[in-house]
């Protein structure tokens, strides 16, 4: 297992020096920070504050405070820990059957039963309702009913109507009992359900969602202290109603800012106690500065460039090989990101269970090897240049150049840019499969479960698999993994899985990002979260 | 007088569709050209099909003439008249919000913040420019001149950058060490930013920077106008009659004097919204300028469309109040 360390913030105060080791979601730390006061925190402006809607960071930022589900995760193994749920078992990892705990509620009352979740869910699958996290719903036996897919995709013909609105995988037992059908068996399907996408939701809230959206009913520990205050603030207090372990300041205070240049110069006047990011620029500056109170820690979002397997010159995995091996990783992040990131070595995130170094073993420079390769494989096409593609106006092209230029000196490949198309129709030709060349793409987990990181990018016809990679073996490995017994018994097949990306490079890592946040004087005891970052409830302030 | 202003509304009419139609075929070009905006709000993860189709349906970048490149689009063109100028509906964001919302939500950030920069270039612009033209040659009119080609010769976007990073943060910090200075100004006046907790006294200092630009001109016309003016035969006449300095200064050479000063400010209106769009984004103001800013990054049209209509607005009936103000300034325009 590879847990991470908790950064603790050492409390300098002028009378003691404390140094405690905690860890949130203990019962352990009830002593271990002091509650009271008022959290001030950088946030950008969320797109929803509604479990089926928001699905972008500064969203979830606030529904993770204001919202509670069926499980938590721990905040240095991100192992998964009942939250709401009192068990999720099922035999098959087909059919799961889930328990709640009693005597929960929302804020205006409502009790959060089986209904709760089920009302949510189905809300957010329901194609016509155009929710963004009824993506998230896409295993539940049925969702293709709610949802219908449009069958010449964005052509002329309307997506049929849905035939059903619930899905058929759906069902409730009693008021604390329910049974969720998998489309096919999942052992991680429990490390996906402490996704916001998949909290409960009122009736109330489900019957004027625009209402709700700006007055939001939550469960959690904190509630809204009158409405959103749209591009100016969200104000959350804390809420009668919770059972649950207690947050520990008493208001939380989100600040909401356009720019990130902005937050960090109210940070640096003392207006936040939290930034949960830094202004790339600035980076090196507010390591410098604020040194013992910044935190940072591996991420797990993963920058690759992607080999379009279904053009020619691509096919040949010797290709692919030498184009990895002559690329130096940590020279690009030492010169172009101030050391940002981490080199990848394998396809998952260093900070997840299962994950492992040193997987892609063409990862790391190797000219004579990467020449040899290439000879091999009967050398790259004479006088064709190396197309390499990224989005415009977000800053890749820096690094991709050097990419080019690496491989240019290893190889004597000549390369071309192509870095002029804006990410909506970068990404619609990546949809297409219209890549010449290499592409730059980026993964970010949705549930903290090894999986995240290989299906959906890899696996054959997946949703977001861009090299249109097709691996027979790799698919059985996965499946073998999806219907292991448990979560642990899953990670060898994913592991042998990744192995074969490992050899086979359907896409070439490139790097994991590096996690900064920045706090205040204020703060007592900084928490991060492995999987659901800063975290805003556990976080405690100094008590004068 | 009446029917001037009648014709005047009347020219509104053609400029402000004209302006609508240009908008319109500009970020549908945006669109054709650079992709449906809708995917984009997925990054990474592919939409399933369905989900991405009835997001993009429910916000209105369904019609299939956004995916011909070139095509003006005009059923659309006429859909959104008829929808803005019938039902008052200037359509949804990306996060399905109605455009009047936003606007209804931003505009008065941006009215206290115009106020204070018209009020700060106007009051010190033409206390500058009385002061070094009556005086031309002296100290203060040197330090006039300098300093407002120093203004001038700074784009604003750098103004702001330098006045946040070190009035706000490092000038800011040292006052907000002090015990003595009121939090008012210490952590209101010389936030870094607008603040929520002193939503008047943090926007003193963007407004200043907003209105710096346009106070060296006025300062500098004032300067000009005075000095001609000072010169004139009637000045002479009133100094002749005896009349007291400040009769003659205030009355007589001031009054104008402003007149070119005046048709300046109002111009100024609309130069001062497109400032807001650079200073409101610095400074986290959140008006009209940072939402016109934000929506131009994701490619919102609508609200692109919406609030520059209506800025539009606002400078036609700013130009049409100056000239009004012409003829009372100036007994010898008449509008017939």
């Amino acid at each position: 297992m590879r847990g991470k360390f908790l950064k603790v913030a050492v409390a300098a105060t002028a009378t003691a020096m404390l140094a405690t080791a905690c860890s949130s979601g203990g019962d352990d730390n009830e002593s271990a920070g002091q509650t009271g006061g008022t959290l001030r925190v950088y946030n950008a402006e969320p797109a929803f504050l509604t479990p089926s809607g928001g699905d972008d960071e500064p969203s979830l930022y606030v529904i993770r405070q204001l919202y509670r589900g069926l499980v938590k995760y721990n905040a240095e193994t991100s192992a998964v820990e009942m939250d709401l749920a009192e068990s999720v078992e099922s035999d098959d990892q087909k059919l799961w059957t889930i328990k709640l705990k009693s005597g929960y509620t929302f804020d205006n009352g409502e009790p959060v039963n089986a209904d709760a979740f089920l009302r949510s869910w189905n809300y957010a699958a329901y194609g016509p309702n155009a929710q963004n996290n009824g993506y998230f719903m896409k295993r539940i036996a049925g969702k293709a009913d709610v949802a219908p897919a449009d069958p010449d995709g964005e052509g002329p013909k309307k997506a049929p109507e849905p035939t059903a609105e619930t899905m058929s995988g759906l069902k409730k037992v009693d008021d604390l009992t329910f049974t969720v059908e998998l489309d096919a068996p999942f052992s991680g399907f429990p490390t996906t359900i402490g996704y916001p996408g998949f909290f409960p939701m009122a009736q109330a809230c489900v019957d004027d969602i625009a209402k709700c959206n700006e007055t939001p009913i939550g469960n959690g520990p904190y509630k809204i202290d009158g409405s959103w205050q749209h591009n100016v603030a969200i104000n959350l207090v804390r809420s009668d109603s919770w059972k649950g372990e207690p947050g520990k300041p008493d208001r939380i205070e989100y600040r909401i800012f356009a720019d990130i240049d902005a937050g960090y110069a109210a940070f640096q006047a003392g207006e936040l106690d939290v930034l949960y990011t830094l202004p790339p620029a600035r980076y090196k500056e507010a390591k410098a500065q604020y040194g013992d109170r910044m935190y940072e820690s591996p991420g797990d979002s993963f920058t690759y460039v992607g080999m379009p397997l279904y053009q020619d010159a691509f096919k040949d995995k010797r290709i692919r090989q030498a184009l990895s091996l002559s690329i130096d990783r940590q020279s690009i992040i030492d010169a172009v990101f101030d050391g940002r990131f981490t080199p990848a070595t394998g396809y998952v995130a260093p900070t997840f269970e299962g994950a492992r170094e040193g997987v892609c073993k063409y990862c790391a420079k190797d000219v004579e090897k990467a020449k040899q390769l290439l000879a091999e494989a009967g050398g790259w096409p004479a006088g064709e240049k190396l197309i390499l593609w990224a989005n415009a106006g977000a800053g890749h092209d820096l690094w991709l150049q050097a990419v080019g230029d690496q491989i240019k000196e290893a190889l004597g490949i000549d390369y071309e840019l192509k870095v002029n198309l804006q990410f909506a129709e970068y990404l619609e030709t990546a949809d297409q499969k219209k890549f010449t060349g290499g592409f730059r793409l980026g993964w970010g987990p949705d549930y903290p479960f090894m999986e995240t990181f290989l299906y959906p990018l890899y696996g054959t016809g997946a949703g977001s698999n861009n090299s249109g990679y097709t691996n027979p073996e790799f698919d059985a490995l996965m499946k073998e993994g999806d219907s292991a017994d448990s979560i642990q018994a899953a990670i060898p097949s994913y592991q042998k899985a990744e192995d074969i990306l490992g050899e086979d490079l359907p896409v070439i890592p490139m790097w994991f990002n590096k996690v900064g946040a920045v706090y205040s004087e204020n703060v007592d005891q900084f928490v991060w979260n492995a999987v659901s970052d800063a975290d805003y409830g556990a976080i405690s302030l100094k008590q004068n | 007088m009446g029917r001037y202003v009648i014709r005047r509304l009347l020219q509104f009419i053609p400029t402000v569709l004209g302006t609508m139609f240009l908008l319109h075929y500009m970020t549908s070009l945006a669109i054709q050209f650079s992709g449906n905006p809708v995917r984009a709000l997925f990054g990474d993860r592919t939409p399933p099909p369905a989900l991405l189709q009835a997001i993009t349906e429910r916000l209105g970048y369904g019609d299939p003439c956004l995916d011909q490149r070139g095509n003006p689009c005009f059923g659309l063109f006429l859909d959104r008249l008829q929808n803005i100028f019938f039902h008052f509906d200037f359509g949804i964001n990306l996060r399905q919000r109605e455009v009047t919302d936003l606007v209804a939500d931003a505009i008065p950030f941006t009215l206290k913040l115009l106020v204070i920069a018209i009020v700060f270039e106007a009051v010190v612009g033409i206390a500058a420019g009385v002061l070094a033209g009556l005086r031309g040659g002296s100290f203060t009119d040197y330090l006039v001149k300098i300093s407002t080609v120093f203004v001038i010769s700074v784009p604003i976007f750098v103004l702001g950058v330098v006045v946040r990073e070190f009035v706000g943060v490092k000038f800011g910090n040292v006052l907000r060490g002090q015990d003595w200075i009121p939090d008012v100004i210490s952590a209101g006046m010389f936030s870094p930013g607008f603040k929520p907790d002193y939503p008047l006294a943090s926007l003193v200092i963007p407004g200043m920077v907003l209105g710096a630009v346009s106070l060296a001109t006025t300062a500098r016309l004032t300067r000009t106008s005075i000095m001609e003016n000072i010169r004139a035969d009637y000045v002479r006449t009133a100094k002749a009659k005896g009349l007291t300095n400040k009769r003659v200064i205030g009355v007589h050479t001031l009054r104008n004097s402003l007149i070119p000063v005046i048709t300046f400010l109002g111009v100024d209106i609309g130069a001062a919204m497109a400032g807001a769009v650079v200073t409101e984004t610095i400074f986290n103001v959140p008006g009209i300028g940072r939402l016109v800013t934000m929506s131009a990054r994701t490619g919102e049209s609508s609200v692109v469309v919406g609030v520059v209509t209506m800025l539009v607005l606002v400078v036609l009936i700013a130009n049409l109040l100056v000239d009004l103000l012409y003829a009372v300034l100036d007994p010898r325009i008449r509008y017939e």
